[in-house]
């Protein structure tokens, strides 16, 4: 089933939203669907989707690459740019690795698990990563562009990898249809985004059920830091609550493992 | 007091509509004041409307800020979010500005990182970086200033 063509048609029949995806950009090459999105020479509407086929220089967290064969998998991105969104833009990130999670589990029942701050892991490898990116004019959010790569039809992943890679396909047996995972993906993703307004608490509350390292030991590496503690919670401003000894801070940053991954 | 700043400020108090200036460093004590037949009346300018000192001067930065931070052709950046400050888009990038750059709205300054939300912050004003008030990578606070812009007339 890889390697065919992404099926706009049958993507769009499935596509339940009010916003997100009412404009569509899908390209062939990009640089990067992010970058395309965070350029000063456009304004996109509220909800625009950039997918490519073929990112050249697909990244994530301070430029760090995000490698993905071209036609197999989803990269994709969404700019937001309605300020009501914006305040709380760490529940943007939950709101988006949830929208994947439970995409992955309703079509495919993966057990799919959460790492803070937005990593959407099967059995303890990565089939998600989403980067976000924002412009401040001043102190002022303008626009939001939350960025996914979801691994789904690529089977092999050469290279080193902080955390090793897996697709839907090395998971699941059995008919995989992007269109298909792209379209409950952004209906979740809207669908969540609605709950930023009326039930944070419930967003959170759904996050959390799925990041098993709350409660567990782990490592913070930052730069060339390295942190030892307890995971102890994530608050309603979606910082990790990091407990070293006696004392206890909020981390906004930083790649977490359990110890001794 | 840095003889520089001096001059500097000479300037910018001739240039200005402001009649009278005094700062104190320590236990030096300096007032400046323009005399004329009919007084320029002292008025308190918005920020942007005080000439600044030519972009081309080296930036001078005291080595206390606090007189150069009431000078009102001086505007403080401030962090949107609480977060980590980057000064450049990669570890081994160059960084987006550096002090003597000249700014314009639109021109990215940093970026501050909140749980992967990478926020690239974008000058408001236009003017000279006279100084970075953080260090790379370091954490900052809501409202925490991160950079002196000294302000185009």
């Amino acid at each position: 089933m890889s390697d065919i063509n992404f099926n706009l048609e049958e993507f769009n029949l499935q596509l339940d939203t009010h916003f997100i995806g009412t404009n569509i950009y899908f390209l062939d090459h990009v640089e990067s669907t992010n970058s395309y999105l965070m350029s000063r020479n456009e304004d996109f509407e509220n909800g625009t989707v950039v997918i490519a086929e073929t990112q050249t220089k697909g990244r994530g967290r301070l430029d760090r690459t995000w490698l993905s064969d071209p036609k197999v998998n989803l990269t994709f991105s969404i700019a937001l740019t309605k300020k009501d969104l914006f305040t709380s833009p760490a529940m943007i990130n939950f709101a988006a690795s949830l929208a994947v999670a439970n995409a992955l589990q309703n079509l495919f029942q993966l057990p799919v698990e959460l790492k803070w701050p937005n990593d959407v892991l099967v059995k303890g490898k990565k089939i998600s990563g989403i980067l976000m990116e924002s412009i401040s004019a001043g102190s002022e959010i303008t626009r939001m562009v939350v960025g996914f790569g979801i691994n789904v039809n690529q089977s092999n992943f050469p290279g080193k990898y902080l955390i090793l890679p897996t697709s839907v396909k090395n998971e699941y047996r059995g008919p995989i249809s992007r269109e298909r995972i792209l379209s409950e993906v952004l209906n979740l993703f809207e669908q969540y985004l609605g709950f930023l307004k009326f039930d944070k608490k419930m967003l959170l509350q759904s996050w959390k059920e799925k990041c098993r390292m709350i409660g567990e030991k782990v490592k913070i590496e930052s730069g060339d830091t390295q942190r030892f503690g307890v995971f102890v919670d994530v608050d309603v401003d979606g910082f990790l609550l990091f407990r070293e000894g006696a004392q206890t801070s909020k981390i906004t940053f930083g790649d977490v493992s359990l110890r001794g991954q | 007091m840095d003889i520089n700043l001096l001059k500097r400020l000479v300037r910018m108090v001739e240039t200005s509509n402001i009649a009278e200036f005094s700062v104190q460093e320590g236990d030096l004590r300096v007032k400046i004041a323009k005399y004329s037949s009919n007084p320029a009346p002292v008025i308190t300018m918005p920020a942007n409307a005080v000439p600044a000192a030519p972009a081309a001067a080296a930036p001078v930065v005291p080595s206390e800020p606090k007189p150069a931070e009431n000078l009102q052709n001086l505007y403080e950046v401030k962090s949107p979010i609480v977060g980590t400050f980057y000064r450049a888009p990669a570890p081994d990038a160059d960084p987006y500005i550096k002090v003597g750059d000249q700014v314009s709205p639109g021109t990215v300054l940093c970026i501050i990182e909140a749980m992967k939300l990478m926020n690239e912050i974008e000058s408001d004003v236009s003017g000279t970086v006279v100084k970075i008030l953080v260090e790379n990578s370091s954490p900052v606070e809501y409202n925490q200033p991160l950079f002196l812009i000294e302000l185009n007339k």
